[in-house]
Formats: structure tokens, C-alpha cells, sequence
């Protein structure tokens, strides 16, 4: 039971860190984005089931805080944290910079998938050059939260069964 | 036999979870009212977060831009000054031009959008994440905005109300293509319709009739036709780059806007309501 209480306040601080923190600080117009992070973060420490749950929540608080289709930010950051599980079950873990790549690649997969899913459904301008740039340092700074969110993700999954079967399966 | 009933539980699980998206994708796409009540409803609940929030976080974020954005103050701050000097000239020269206006829309019984009230707001934050353009403004309900009324700035239109909480308003801008408003070129009759590409100052406009004479470097402001969710002549822009379409008969257009989407401090909500 400590578990969905501890994941809703790892949401709460995320979007006041997210909101007021992060969005104020931008390379290129480009905020960090927090939300997506303890998605991934989530899905390498808890597995992908409990990424995709996370991406969905932290992808609903999204939806709720800006105006693009309601449910593309839940259906996009679940599949990152979905991804960011998968990604971390199949390769072999060497180096340090192998979970930063894993973070970097599933934090830009799920930033394309919103702004593409997005134009199918006709939301316009989520698409262009830009997006190049947008992917790149969202998938940096990915990495670079990642090691810390995960202590914090660790915590927060801490006698989940998720969580032992993530560490031995 | 636990891990495949573990993943069976979890794939399940994802399923249950794309679907639900899914259908808030396409209630969200259906315009559901209670989805935009529930943005409204975190908006206000966040506001006092936000305040205290703020607070705290105002030196690290002032620091940043002290650090990244010095040049760019430095520029912005010098085109000020030789802006406000210019503005001092034109204010004498503007009350004259608006008079002559009024009557002249007076007399062919268009009415003026300067005589419309607004809501003089600030704005208290921009963007959230990286996509969708808005900004937040603080005021609200309680100083009479509602969804839909268009927000300006000095130099024209930037966006339209798009949800509203009791003391707080976030506004959609209209670079980023979310709507569309129709406009008409001063010295013409050519109406079309304008809508965001996702760019900074650059609009597209379209549906003007290929018959009609539009020049780059004509005025485009607001029509509002009848059914508009926009007030008459609010200035837009000006023309750029007049293109033919023979097939489809009609001219495309780009318009410069005249209001800048960035780095905004103050807006003007502009207590429209179409429907009275």
C-alpha cells in the first residue's frame, strides 16, 4: 500500500519541479522534461510494466498542465517507460554509459512518438525542424537526470513485487 | 509457471492502460467538456504550489538567464529605447489616425474593436514541457474571462482563451496552429483564414480568392465575420510572399505577425463574446 502512495508523491514533486524548475530553464527553448524521465527511470529500475504504468500517470499530469490532445501524453510516456523496461532487460550492463544511452533512447523515442502521433491526429507544429533538436536534448538531459531519478524511483518501489522480479527474475 | 503468469498480468496490464489513452485521445478529439474542467481544476490547485514554488525557485532561474540571456537583454533593452522614442512620435500622430477611423467605421457601421473592453493581465509563466504553445496569464473567471476571447498585445493579436480557472486563464497563441482566424487585408475585400505552422512570428493564410489582389506588405487584420470568435480589425500582420494556387483558386500567404509570441510580460484579454 506504501507503494502508490510514495509514486503519487514522486508525481506531485515531479510536476512542481517540472512546472516551476525545469520549464524555466532552457537550452534553445528546450526545458528538460522531469515527467519523462521517472517514466524511463521507472521502467529501468521497476520493469516495463511498471514503466508503462508510471509513463501513463506522469503522461496524464502532462495532459493536464498543457493543451495538446488530451491522452497523447499518457499513451506517449507509457510507451517510453514501457521501452526504457524492455531496453533495460535486453542489454548486458558494462558500463555506467549504457544506462545513460538506454535513457537517452527511450526518453527520444518517446518524445517522437507524441509529436508524430500528435500530427496524425492533426495537432499542428509538432513536426518540423525543430523536433530534431527538441529529441536530442530531451534524450541529454534524460541521461543526465536518470542516475539520481533512479535512487529516488528505487525508493519508491522498495518491497513492490514489481520490483523484486525486475532485480531477479 | 510464475513468470508467464507475471507476463500475462503485465501485458494486460499495457493493453488496459494504450486503451484507456486511447479514449481520452478521442474524447479530447470530440471536445469533452469535463477534460478542459479538469485542466481548469489542476490549473487552480497548482496556482498556490505555484506561488510558494516560485519563490523558491526564482534565484536559480534568475541566475540562468542572468548567465545565458545577457547579450540578447542588452540588444532588447537598446531596441526599447529607440522604440519608445520612436512610439512617443507616432502616440500624437496615432490618437489623430484612431479618431479619423472611428468615424469613418461609424459611418459604414462596422464597430471598433478599441471600444471593447479588456482585462489587462500579466503573464505568469510560459510553455510547459516542449510542446504546445501557451502561456498562463493571472486572471481568471473572476475578472470576467471566458474560454474562446481573444488575448492581444500593443501591437496585435497573440492567442485565444483557452482554459479558465477562478484566478488564472492559459491562453493557446495562435503560432501554433491550434486554431484558425479569419482575416481580411485592409484596402481590399480579400478574407482567408490564418492559422499557426509552428513557427515564432509566421502565420499561413489561405482561402483567399485567387481573383482578389493581395501585395506583400499589406495589412492583414482580424475580419470577424459574422460567427467569429474574433472582434473586427485586431491587427495581425502584414503579407509576405503572395503565392497563386490555380488549381485549388486560391492565393496563400504568409503572414509577419506584428506581436511578438516571445518573451511576453503583459497581455490583453479582450472580454469578447460573439455570441452577444
Amino acid at each position: 500500500m506504501r507503494t502508490p502512495i510514495r509514486f503519487a508523491l514522486l508525481l506531485l514533486t515531479t510536476v512542481v519541479i517540472q512546472r516551476f524548475l525545469f520549464d524555466q530553464f532552457r537550452v534553445d527553448g528546450v526545458a528538460a522534461d522531469a515527467l519523462l524521465v521517472i517514466a524511463v527511470a521507472t521502467g529501468m529500475v521497476g520493469g516495463a510494466r511498471q514503466g508503462a504504468i508510471l509513463g501513463f500517470a506522469s503522461g496524464l499530469c502532462l495532459d493536464l498542465l498543457v493543451v495538446t490532445p488530451f491522452g497523447l501524453g499518457a499513451l506517449s510516456y507509457l510507451v517510453a517507460g514501457a521501452l526504457g523496461g524492455l531496453l533495460e532487460g535486453v542489454v548486458v550492463h558494462s558500463a555506467v554509459w549504457i544506462t545513460l544511452l538506454v535513457a537517452f533512447v527511450a526518453s527520444s523515442a518517446g518524445v517522437l512518438f507524441f509529436a508524430l502521433l500528435g500530427s496524425l491526429i492533426g495537432a499542428v507544429g509538432l513536426v518540423g525542424g525543430h523536433l530534431i533538436t527538441v529529441t536530442f536534448l530531451v534524450g541529454c538531459s534524460s541521461a543526465v537526470l536518470v542516475l539520481p531519478t533512479r535512487r529516488v524511483v528505487r525508493w519508491v518501489l522498495a518491497g513492490s513485487d514489481d520490483h523484486r522480479t525486475a532485480i531477479h527474475p | 509457471m510464475a513468470p508467464r503468469r507475471s507476463t500475462g498480468r503485465s501485458r494486460s496490464t499495457v493493453i488496459l492502460l494504450i486503451l484507456t489513452a486511447v479514449t481520452l485521445l478521442t474524447l479530447g478529439g470530440r471536445g469533452f467538456g469535463p477534460l478542459d474542467s479538469a485542466r481548469a481544476a489542476v490549473s487552480s490547485a497548482v496556482s498556490p504550489v505555484g506561488s510558494a514554488a516560485r519563490w523558491v525557485f526564482s534565484p536559480f532561474s534568475d541566475a540562468w538567464k542572468a548567465a545565458f540571456d545577457q547579450g540578447d537583454l542588452e540588444r532588447r533593452n537598446a531596441e526599447l529605447v529607440e522604440e519608445n522614442d520612436r512610439l512617443r512620435g507616432e502616440v500624437t500622430q496615432g490618437s489623430v489616425a484612431t479618431q479619423q477611423l472611428q468615424e469613418l467605421l461609424q459611418l459604414v457601421g462596422i464597430p471598433f474593436v478599441g471600444d471593447t473592453p479588456v482585462v489587462h493581465t500579466r503573464v505568469i509563466s510560459g510553455t510547459v514541457g516542449n510542446f504546445g504553445d501557451t502561456i498562463e496569464l493571472d486572471k481568471g473567471s473572476t475578472s470576467g474571462v471566458l474560454a474562446g476571447m481573444p488575448v492581444i498585445t500593443g501591437r496585435g493579436l497573440i492567442g485565444r482563451v483557452k482554459i479558465v480557472a477562478e484566478d488564472r486563464c492559459t491562453v493557446e497563441l495562435i503560432t501554433g496552429g491550434s486554431f484558425r482566424v479569419g482575416f481580411l487585408v485592409i484596402g481590399t475585400s480579400a478574407v482567408g483564414v490564418a492559422e499557426g505552422v509552428g513557427r515564432p512570428s509566421i502565420l499561413r493564410g489561405t482561402n483567399i480568392d485567387v481573383a482578389q489582389s493581395v501585395e506583400d506588405g499589406q495589412i492583414a487584420v482580424t475580419a470577424g465575420l459574422r460567427g467569429s470568435s474574433f472582434p473586427p480589425n485586431i491587427p495581425i500582420g502584414t503579407v509576405r510572399s503572395v503565392r497563386a494556387e490555380e488549381t485549388t483558386r486560391q492565393k496563400l500567404v504568409d503572414i509577419e505577425m506584428f506581436a511578438s509570441t516571445r518573451d511576453l510580460t503583459y497581455a490583453d484579454v479582450v472580454l469578447w463574446n460573439p455570441v452577444g
